[in-house]
């Protein structure tokens, strides 16, 4: 244990895909739009259809900004893994993105 | 009979009043000192120079407070509080009740502890003084601020907001990881990193802000409490000698907890840095002139060369500090600003004079990078649109601050850094945070994230009014916009029945 | 750059306040090389090398019997090492 302690240090994390259920954590960034100070984190089923997860979390997060046109969004990109294709509607699993994983866009 | 010189009684009054224990072995009474990897042979070569004794430290604190107190009682009896500069001031000292003041009762219990458990009579009583020190600074702190918790919103539940509110996460999680520590990785991160490698760019800010927003209050109370900070310094540069000096293998242990505690406390100090640069009506010293003076000159330029000697070198991550005292503050209330429709005090645009002054204390950065953030924000909130940032953010899992920080080299790139440990995804906003972790993550995966907490439900609920609500917030009168907050209609009313002559 | 060996500047800051002008007056008669800024609330004294503050000094220009304990009233912060500290004075130095 790299932890130094006097008795077995070893704990949950407080943020482990169990606590979720059949949900996850996802980070989404709007990548030019430095209005937005940090990515945002939504929590979403991870069987959850793209367009849905579009829809219904990153629109209205991302509409802050009163410029926001849904349309826009292009070069979706999950950190560390694969192009995100919309057209295709994968599921949040679909994606590839893991729990607590972030995912890219621009306009 | 003769009066003891300074340095007899110092030693009557605390080595002399220590004894071995026979009738137990002394390891089981100091069960404490050994587990962190440190080695100490002889604890009598820790001296205190201030050499205080029970007697003169009464005296001489009993007398601090009563000044204190003379000019809390006059500053109330004379509203002292009308003047002020501004009330938009204020919302600094939001800031520092919520998140200092906690830290200053987490210090006292902690102090107690090592008070007990150091095995060196030197040290425990001068960690009892300071313990003392820090209980008188948390009642000189909620004495004063609570002065202005008659007439302002935000300040009035600071302690359970510290133990719920997203952004004190960040100053909670820093001190719960010092007191969770061992004694020695406590004396290198508190008494020494944060109270003397840091102190001024914590301590400076405030109470020159204070002074120079007709805070009399403040100033007074942050006076009083520096005088004992000196003794604080001295227990924290003392210590860290003294471990230096007792055993060359504590050498790179300290090192690791130096690099440690000088990134974890100066991402807390981005909060700080945005106080200054942005909450301060007059503003009298930019973070990045006072990074320059309080850490570059006087630490980098002074004592470090004193721990040379030691074999110890400035701390990792130490460039990027450097580099970011150009933006960092711009990029921390620029976070604030988003997220106050969810916080405790309220930001507002910074005034033309204000951006211009901006523009001149950082002209490699201010115009191209946030002026024209700015900008935007004013034309929106002149259509009626106050932008806010209507979703919960990314957090770091170790310094818990919202990922707003950018890539080195690269103003338009938040940076983004990752670890995976059991399986599971960690994410980081610097190489710094990441590399804290990456030392000790069956510590950090225990992180309480003040958002992941909201997602799992035990903050109240799932919507911002609920979670609002958890939190103590009043929504519409602690959080938000400063120029639609009843902090600015109170303090324009009270202007202008001044003016007319009214009470 | 390491500027180890070579002299550094140490220095305290000190509360304005009437008994701190007595302090000082004796920080710049025993300190020649001594530099006094003012600032809000505050007076700054730094010096290259060493700083000495002596209770005999201070006992005499603020007219009263000085302790060298009742420094700890007035300082607001220093940088440096707080060499020795006994009855007679009190020494600011880098040891290395």
């Amino acid at each position: 244990m790299t932890v130094k302690a006097l008795y077995d240090y070893d704990y949950p994390s407080r943020d482990r895909q169990e606590l979720f259920g059949d949900d996850m954590l996802v980070n989404v960034q709007w990548v030019n739009n430095l209005m937005f100070a940090a990515p945002a984190c939504f929590r979403a089923p991870r069987a959850m259809p793209w367009a849905d997860f579009k829809a219904q979390l990153i629109d209205p997060w991302a509409a802050s900004d009163p410029d926001y046109d849904p349309a826009a969004p292009k070069d979706w990109q999950v950190v560390g893994g694969q192009a995100i294709d919309p057209g295709a509607n994968p599921t949040l699993a679909d994606t590839g993105v893991v729990h607590k994983g972030l995912i890219l866009f621009r306009t | 009979m003769a009066k003891l010189s300074m340095r007899e009684r110092y030693s009557l009054l605390t080595r002399d009043l220590d004894w071995t224990p026979t009738y137990v072995d002394p390891k089981v009474v100091y069960p404490y000192t050994r587990y962190e990897g440190i080695k100490i042979h002889d604890w009598d070569a820790w001296e205190d120079p201030f050499r205080l004794t029970v007697d003169s430290y009464c005296k001489y604190q009993a007398e601090k407070d009563k000044k204190l107190y003379a000019v809390i009682e006059s500053f109330a009896q004379g509203q002292g509080h009308l003047h002020l500069t501004d009330a938009r001031y204020v919302n600094a000292l939001k800031i520092f009740l919520q998140g200092v003041t906690p830290l200053e009762y987490a210090a006292h219990r902690h102090f107690e502890y090592l008070a007990r458990h150091l095995d060196g009579p030197g040290p425990r009583f001068a960690a009892l003084c300071q313990s003392i020190d820090e209980l008188r600074h948390t009642q000189t702190e909620i004495h004063t601020i609570s002065q202005y918790n008659k007439y302002y919103s935000g300040l009035h539940d600071w302690s359970k907001m510290f133990d719920r509110v997203w952004y004190l996460s960040v100053p909670k999680s820093f001190f719960e990881d010092a007191i969770t520590a061992g004694p020695f990785e406590f004396l290198t991160s508190i008494s020494f990193s944060f109270e003397y490698l840091l102190t001024n760019l914590l301590f400076v800010p405030f109470m020159s802000g204070a002074s120079f927003n007709g805070d009399l209050a403040t100033m007074t109370f942050g006076f009083s409490a520096q005088s004992d900070e000196s003794r604080h310094m001295t227990l924290g540069l003392g210590a860290l000698k003294f471990l230096l000096e007792q055993d060359e293998g504590n050498v790179p242990i300290i090192q690791d907890w130096l690099d440690k505690w000088f990134w974890r406390g100066y991402r807390l100090l981005s909060l700080v840095a945005a106080m200054m640069d942005y909450m301060l009506p007059k503003r009298f010293m930019s973070w990045k002139d006072a990074f320059e003076l309080y850490f570059e000159e006087q630490m980098l330029g002074g004592l470090f060369p004193d721990l040379e000697y030691y074999g110890i070198r400035p701390p990792r991550h130490l460039e990027q500090a450097i580099a970011e005292k150009d933006y960092m503050s711009h990029q921390a209330y620029w976070l604030l600003y988003n997220f106050s429709h969810a916080a405790s005090f309220n930001t507002t645009i910074p005034t033309p004079d204000e951006l211009d002054w901006l523009s001149a204390s950082y002209p490699d950065t201010f115009d191209r990078h946030y002026r024209p953030l700015w900008d935007r924000a004013k034309q929106l909130a002149d259509s009626g649109h106050r932008f806010f940032n209507l979703g919960l953010p990314m957090l770091c899992q170790t310094c818990q601050i919202p990922m707003t920080f950018t890539e080195p080299g690269n103003l338009d790139r938040i940076a983004v850094r990752g670890s995976d440990f059991r399986g599971e995804h960690f994410n980081f906003c610097s190489d710094g945070c990441k590399w804290i972790f990456d030392r000790e993550p069956e510590k950090y995966v225990q992180a309480w994230l003040p958002v992941h907490q909201i997602y799992q439900g035990n903050c109240g609920g799932a919507t911002i009014p609920e979670v609002l609500a958890w939190y103590g917030i009043a929504d519409g009168a602690d959080n938000g916009e400063y120029l639609t907050s009843p902090d600015k209609a109170s303090w324009d009313q009270w202007k202008a029945s001044a003016q007319s002559g009214g009470a | 750059m390491s500027t180890a060996g070579k002299v550094r500047p140490v220095g305290v800051d000190l509360q304005d306040s009437e008994d701190t002008h007595a302090l000082v007056e004796a920080i710049e008669a025993d300190n020649p090389a001594a530099e006094v800024v003012h600032m809000p609330g505050l007076i700054r004294v730094t010096v290259v090398g060493e700083l000495v503050i002596r209770r005999d000094s201070v006992t005499e220009r603020m007219g009263r019997d000085w302790e060298t304990h009742e420094f700890q009233l007035n300082i607001v912060s220093y940088f440096g090492t707080i060499a020795e500290w006994d009855d007679d004075k009190i020494i600011i130095k880098w040891e290395h």
